[in-house]
């Protein structure tokens, strides 16, 4: 095969584009690294267990709890219960219950002995309408909101409408806590008051065991689908929001649990119920307030592993899954793009934003542009077997470093992994998915953008993902095949 | 056009970035194999110490002991473990028996090296220990470690001090109090509640007076957490004056002196929804049934919690008379009014059910 000597001469000079691309990134997350491997020392060196400061009950701020459920009826009673057992002094849980077909609502509310109360409902945030708020005789703690369906957005502002608390904390209906999860997470609000919004690492339940509705012991998943998510979630969090962080330059907080600061939401207008990624669509847009009234803020990143969430372990859900969130990432980057070299746009306009657009959102098209040209100038003989496989060689090499640096980081941290065994497969995993697995993540990633271009979503709709729940630990209580979507976790 | 560069020279670069980056994964992987290896020794012994120190010690809490082991430099993390938790265990502290096993050892010059040699976490488990010792001795090192830039460290330190002296140390710690914004308030709660109020409230009272507004609405809710009765004068003589309405508002919320709520009822039409919210709510929690019509209009507030605190300030004020709030609700136009008291009754109704 053949082609003109124009195109060749285009396509190795797009090779060189690649290169450059490719360095660039490798550099930039190397830098991350460097920052996070910082960050997490101080961390667990003024978080160490042995003289953590007890907080007094009434210096740790009360927190509202909102729970958006839609067609949860299988979990959401175990959700709730184990919510309840968190080890905070002041707390509510206002679960929203959006338009559930099946008998979600009817179910926390025998569960719980409900009543249908009169509450003076504040409507800061323009919502469907709310039918009706239950409150229970047995438990202070336990309100549900009934409203008409209006997806995750919509629920949460329906949420933050009836919470009473000045911290709201967002928890996935699917989402499995420790006991401390909550004191963790509401930890950076205590230690520093311009605080607006935290968030926390999220990790893989496959494979772990959970007992009462809380994790009892941590393992790696066996199916290779969530075991290669367990190393691209450690690479995500532990250096792809931890080094964001000390810049006060993160852009995401899982939407599957993070915590905020209520007034300040409701004064950028809470979440945007038109969007596929309302969770990293909000931390952005908060980012941008903040930036446009010139106020001080913060918004941080826990390193502890206080959330753990079951992921896809079926291709379908997956490709799902993944498409929503780079929809979710183009629509929140390129709704505020005004962040972006704002003049006083910090660490946050001028480092994390540009890079988000260049390598998370446009970086996947690139990825596979690559793959595409080495595949034509292979097939046109101007790539020798030699060149590919050094490329190849180099490209797999670094990406296994970062991988080898996400768990030398998680050593220093947590060690929530500490058999030898269990750090080898870690180790097999991040060598093996640089052949298949991540140019399908590239693929899925740019399909996800074509959608958004193409504007083919309607209104966003709660994500459905098949679960298979081995980890669960009620007889009866398996999860149904479907709920929330979570959010962005992969950067 | 020419190819930008001899194509050899790039594969060979490529291949050697590759060589470079696989061996410094392997050498990283070794590294993290090695570092649980280490670690995992570490903590058996540590745990291994813990549990015989502790044995040790809660035997010697029962009946001090004659003689005891010597303390090796490789159980000194172990014993400070076992030493911190027993003390802060019912019964812990100031034990006869535990302050004769820490004189056997010769534990205070022990815990001093370990400031100057340990890690973060073992200085700052050091410094819990020396103020469980009571180590006079020790007093001036801590008295340096307050001013440590590590919040973690300083505010250990000032804790430590307070055990060993409070009457010395309030001169030092009052003033971090003031000027450290880096110390978790819950942390220094825990702190003033431990010394108790005699050693603390002359000093942090005249602090209140002395500090600026920004800094005061946290010392005056210090001073209420550890005396009510220290927090009176001062809370007075704030409110008597014009001063910032963050601390006006602290003051309403910690104040419980029925005398000053004739400074209070004025402050129902204040300008900052805050200050007539934590008005309604003290007048509630203090006033009596003559205060109701002075709230009665704040039930149309166009704020929320305004509307919410006085309607449950005057179901309080009514002693729970639920016939009442209900005629009071029911002679009310706004709606919104209407709706608040609404929910109070139903709130109070189901609080009843608990």
């Amino acid at each position: 095969m053949s082609i003109p000597p124009e195109v060749a001469t285009f396509l190795l000079w797009l090779q060189w584009g690649f290169l450059a691309y490719f360095i660039c990134i490798n550099v930039v997350y190397l830098g991350l690294n460097f920052i996070s491997m910082f960050a997490i020392l101080r961390y667990v060196r003024e978080h160490g267990a042995g003289f953590r400061i007890k907080n007094f009950a009434d210096y740790q701020p009360p927190v509202s709890i909102v729970v958006p459920a839609h067609n949860e009826e299988r979990t959401i009673i175990a959700t709730v219960r184990s919510l309840l057992r968190l080890g905070y002094p002041t707390f509510e849980v206002v679960v929203v219950n959006d338009g559930s077909t099946d008998r979600t609502l009817q179910a926390v509310v025998d569960e719980f002995g409900l009543v249908e109360f009169p509450e003076a409902y504040r409507s800061r945030l323009p919502t469907q309408p709310v039918e009706r708020i239950f409150a229970s005789p047995n438990n202070g703690r336990v309100r549900v909101v009934d409203k008409r369906n209006g997806g995750k957005a919509d629920a949460l502002n329906a949420g933050i409408n009836t919470a009473r608390y000045p911290l709201f904390c967002v928890v996935d209906a699917d989402c499995i806590l420790q006991q401390d999860s909550l004191a963790r997470v509401v930890q950076p609000f205590l230690e520093d008051s311009s605080m607006i919004a935290a968030g926390g690492v999220i990790r893989i339940v496959n494979g772990c065991k959970v007992k009462d509705g809380l994790l009892s012991e941590v393992d790696l998943p066996d199916r290779a689908l969530p075991l290669v998510q367990t190393m691209e979630y450690l690479r995500a969090f532990l250096f792809g929001r931890l080094g964001w962080s000390p810049l006060n330059a993160l852009l995401i907080i899982s939407g599957a649990f993070g915590v905020f600061y209520k007034e300040r939401v409701i004064a950028a207008g809470g979440y945007k119920s038109d969007l596929v990624g309302e969770d990293m669509e909000m931390v952005v847009r908060l980012h941008d307030r903040m930036r446009a009234e010139k106020r001080r803020y913060r918004i941080a990143f826990v390193p502890d592993p206080i959330c753990w969430t079951e992921v896809p372990s079926d291709l379908r859900s997956l490709y799902s899954q993944r498409v929503r969130w780079q929809q979710g990432l183009a629509e929140s980057l390129f709704g505020n793009w005004r962040l972006m070299f704002r003049r006083n746009g910090g660490a946050v306009g001028w480092v994390a934003y540009p890079f988000m657009l260049l390598f998370e959102c446009i970086g996947p098209v690139i990825e596979v542009l690559g793959y595409a040209a080495v595949i034509v100038l292979g097939l046109c003989g101007m790539v020798s077997a030699e060149a590919f496989v050094a490329f190849l060689f180099a490209s797999v090499g670094l990406g296994v470093l970062l991988s080898v640096n996400a768990l030398m980081l998680e050593e220093i941290s947590f060690h929530l992994y500490p058999r030898p065994g269990q750090q080898l497969k870690l180790f097999l995993v991040a060598v093996l998915e640089n052949f298949g697995y991540r140019q399908m993540m590239s693929l899925f990633r740019v399909i996800g953008l074509l959608r958004w271009m193409g504007r083919l979503r309607s209104r966003a709709k709660w994500g459905h993902m098949r679960r298979s729940a081995d980890w669960h630990d009620e007889p009866g209580q398996a999860i149904a095949p479907q709920g929330p979507a979570g959010s962005p976790a992969a950067s | 056009m020419a190819i930008p560069m001899n194509a050899d020279g790039q594969v060979a670069v490529a291949f050697w970035v590759g060589i470079c980056v696989t061996a410094m994964s392997l050498a990283l992987l070794a590294v993290v194999l090695v570092l649980r290896q280490l670690a995992q020794r570490r903590e058996r012994n540590h745990l291994r110490a813990t549990a015989f120190w502790k044995q040790l010690l809660g035997e010697a809490m029962r009946a001090p002991p004659a003689q005891a082991p010597a303390l090796p430099w490789r159980d000194m993390t172990g014993f400070m473990d076992a030493w911190n938790e027993l003390h802060d265990a019912p019964g812990g502290a100031d034990n006869a028996g535990m302050r004769a096993v820490a004189e056997r050892i010769g534990l205070a010059p022990k815990l001093e090296r370990m400031l100057d040699r340990g890690s973060f976490h073992d200085r700052v488990m050091a410094i819990i220990a020396i103020g469980h010792l009571r180590s006079a001795s020790s007093f001036d090192r801590l008295t340096e470690l307050v001013g440590d830039a590590s919040p973690i460290i300083s505010i250990s330190a000032a804790r430590a001090m307070m055990r060993i002296d409070a009457a010395r140390a309030v001169q030092k710690v009052v003033p971090q109090i003031e000027a450290r914004h880096d110390w978790v308030d819950g942390g220094i709660a825990q702190m003033l509640h431990e010394a108790g109020p005699d050693a603390i409230r002359a000093e942090l009272g005249a602090a209140v007076l002395r500090a600026n507004d920004d800094v005061a609405p946290r010392l005056v809710r210090f001073l209420a957490g550890i005396s009510r009765e220290a927090a009176t004068p001062v809370i007075g003589r704030i409110l008597a004056e014009p001063h910032d309405e963050h601390l006006v508002s602290t003051c309403l919320q910690v104040m419980s002196e029925l005398a000053d709520l004739d400074k209070v009822r004025p402050l129902l039409t204040h300008p900052r929804w805050h200050v007539r919210m934590h008005a309604a709510a003290a007048i509630g929690r203090l006033g009596g049934a003559d205060d109701a019509a002075a709230l009665e209009p704040l039930l149309a507030d166009p704020q929320w919690w305004v509307r919410y605190r006085t309607a449950q300030a005057l179901e309080h004020l009514f002693r729970g008379d639920a016939a009442r709030l209900e005629r009071l609700r029911d002679a009310q136009e706004d709606r919104y009014a209407r709706d608040i008291v609404t929910q109070v009754m139903a709130e109070r109704a189901l609080g009843e059910t608990r």
